[in-house]
């Protein structure tokens, strides 16, 4: 999509969270192959207490990669073992003491937020388990005073005794620290959607901005990961989705990259199956961004059993220049059932049959036609 | 002298348009809902169309056929729901010689299957079905149970 790359006032920054085989670098390169403008990745084993310090070498490394990259923006993410509202002084110990480490590698690295969430509660009430959780953050902040790196909280799904799936639980930690320039929050998609809150229609979206905005405040809003959700609205279960194939649905995302109050906020996919998978959905992320930055409107119509899809008959925001071809992609995204109907149909353009490498102009409708069976 | 209609196809007063003193023959073809499809029982079909496009390619194919032959051509499709019996499309063809008039006919029927942007959708004994294409698998309907009054209800 380079060739009419528009250049809005504020360029909404897209990516992923990478792998980082063969050295923290290594995830900004891979970023950057696939057209990431912001990339998030662990410093260190999440799933180990241990960690060496960082070398000058793989400081220098990811240092020279972002400027060779150009990756505008980076976020750490916490090792999954930490637990910052542990009841157990050990654990909660040995949770705040990684946590120190994942603050002193991102201020080395120069990443300026490490993401966690917010920790659980387990045996505990809910109040002590804040209780513990607020005193552990004023603890790191104040410890690490000397560093850049702040502190994200990610809102969570609410599985088990996880903390912080309500927006007014993660405003009461807030509270509870008072304010500093380096707390913030990280919002999730699919973890707010499974923890109730409904973005999937425009009106829902909005309200659940508002409502962030109103409890936490946007201004506290530093990164926001998109994820698809692989189960229902308030299940409170915590499995991420490729974006547009799960329970939240492609329009949601359509809104997410597009809401001028979000503009800022750098967008992160945690999807699965990060080898293959990461390019397809920053894609389609991409196109739902740039289909409502450049637009144009045609309108679609669709025959034959096709008429059957929620699609059919309507003005659709699309990119200019985008050729049919391209256009037979968003409808397949938009509805699966929609997948062969590039290798089915023919196309007509203002009722004329047309070829699929057409490119389509403002105002043109456009009809998909199955083989015929009148007569 | 082509066109999409809503309403039954009158055969006569369609051939009545191309009856000139100077055309030894006039050959018609008639279309109508089958009883049997694919060895199922048909109970009845509906015919779905992009209105504005089918008109105007039907048009075409009755130019087409007169710059062709020394023909005069007049044709109808009807659109909604039909029952078996029914007439869903007719042509008309008049020509002063029988030869031309069935090729040219011929050539319509042919034209109109391939070309005009129509679709049906058998109502049968097995179910409702989308039929795309001559040759391709029917594709079982997702709405089946709303069905109109006019044609019975699908079991």
């Amino acid at each position: 999509m380079d060739d009419d790359d528009p250049s809005p006032a504020v360029k909404r920054l897209l990516g992923a969270h990478m792998p980082t085989a063969g050295g923290l670098a290594n995830s900004l390169y891979a970023g950057k192959e696939i057209g990431c403008t912001a990339v998030q990745l662990f410093t260190s084993s999440p799933r180990q207490w241990q960690h060496t310090p960082l070398s000058d070498e793989t400081i220098a490394g990811f240092k020279q990669a972002k400027s060779k990259t150009g990756i505008a923006f980076t976020c750490a993410h916490d090792s999954y073992l930490i637990n910052l509202a542990a009841y157990d002084n050990t654990v909660l110990e040995r949770s705040q003491r990684a946590f120190l480490g994942e603050l002193q590698r991102a201020h080395e690295l120069e990443i300026p937020w490490v993401v966690t969430h917010m920790g659980a509660y387990l045996d505990m009430t809910l109040e002590a388990g804040q209780q513990k959780l607020i005193s552990s953050l004023k603890r790191l902040l104040e410890e690490t005073s000397d560093l850049t790196a702040g502190i994200a909280l990610e809102t969570t799904a609410g599985q088990g005794t996880g903390l912080g799936y309500r927006f007014d639980q993660i405003a009461e930690v807030l509270e509870g620290v008072g304010p500093h320039p380096r707390l913030g929050v990280c919002l999730d998609t699919c973890h707010v959607f499974v923890a109730g809150y409904d973005i999937r229609t425009p009106e829902g979206f909005d309200q659940v901005i508002q409502e962030f905005d109103k409890t936490i405040g946007l201004h506290r809003l530093m990164v926001i990961h998109a994820n698809d959700a692989k189960k229902s609205l308030g299940s409170r279960v915590d499995r991420h989705e490729h974006i547009g194939e799960g329970e939240i649905g492609v329009e949601a995302f359509s809104l997410l990259v597009n809401d001028p109050r979000l503009l800022s906020i750098p967008i992160i996919l945690e999807t699965p199956d990060a080898d293959k998978m990461h390019a397809v959905n920053l894609a389609k992320l991409q196109r739902l961004a740039a289909a409502a930055t450049m637009g144009m409107h045609i309108h679609v119509r669709l025959f034959g059993h096709y008429s059957e899809s929620d699609q059919n008959d309507q003005e659709l925001a699309v990119p200019s220049g985008l050729s049919v071809q391209k256009l037979t992609d968003i409808l397949a995204e938009r509805d699966p059932n929609l997948r062969d109907m590039a290798s089915i149909c023919r196309v007509a353009i203002n009722e004329e049959y047309a070829s699929l490498d057409t490119t389509l102009k403002e105002g043109d409708v456009v009809a998909f036609v199955p083989p015929m069976s009148g007569g | 002298m082509s066109k999409i209609t809503r309403e039954p196809i009158d055969v006569i007063e369609l051939s009545s348009r191309v009856e000139m003193e100077t055309n030894g023959a006039v050959v018609s073809f008639v279309g109508q809902v089958r009883n049997h499809s694919r060895g199922q029982d048909v109970i009845g079909l509906e015919y779905e169309g992009y209105e504005e496009m089918a008109e105007k390619v039907m048009e075409r194919i009755a130019d087409e056929a007169t710059s062709r032959w020394p023909v005069q051509v007049a044709m109808q499709h009807r659109l909604g729901k039909m029952q078996v019996g029914e007439v869903t499309v007719a042509i008309a063809v008049g020509s002063p010689h029988r030869d031309e008039a069935f090729e040219a006919c011929r050539f319509c029927i042919e034209a109109i299957k391939s070309e005009v942007p129509i679709w049906k959708k058998e109502f049968g004994s097995d179910g409702s079905y989308w039929i795309e294409g001559e040759n391709r698998t029917p594709i079982r309907l997702q709405s089946e149970s709303v069905e109109g009054n006019d044609v019975p209800a699908v079991p």
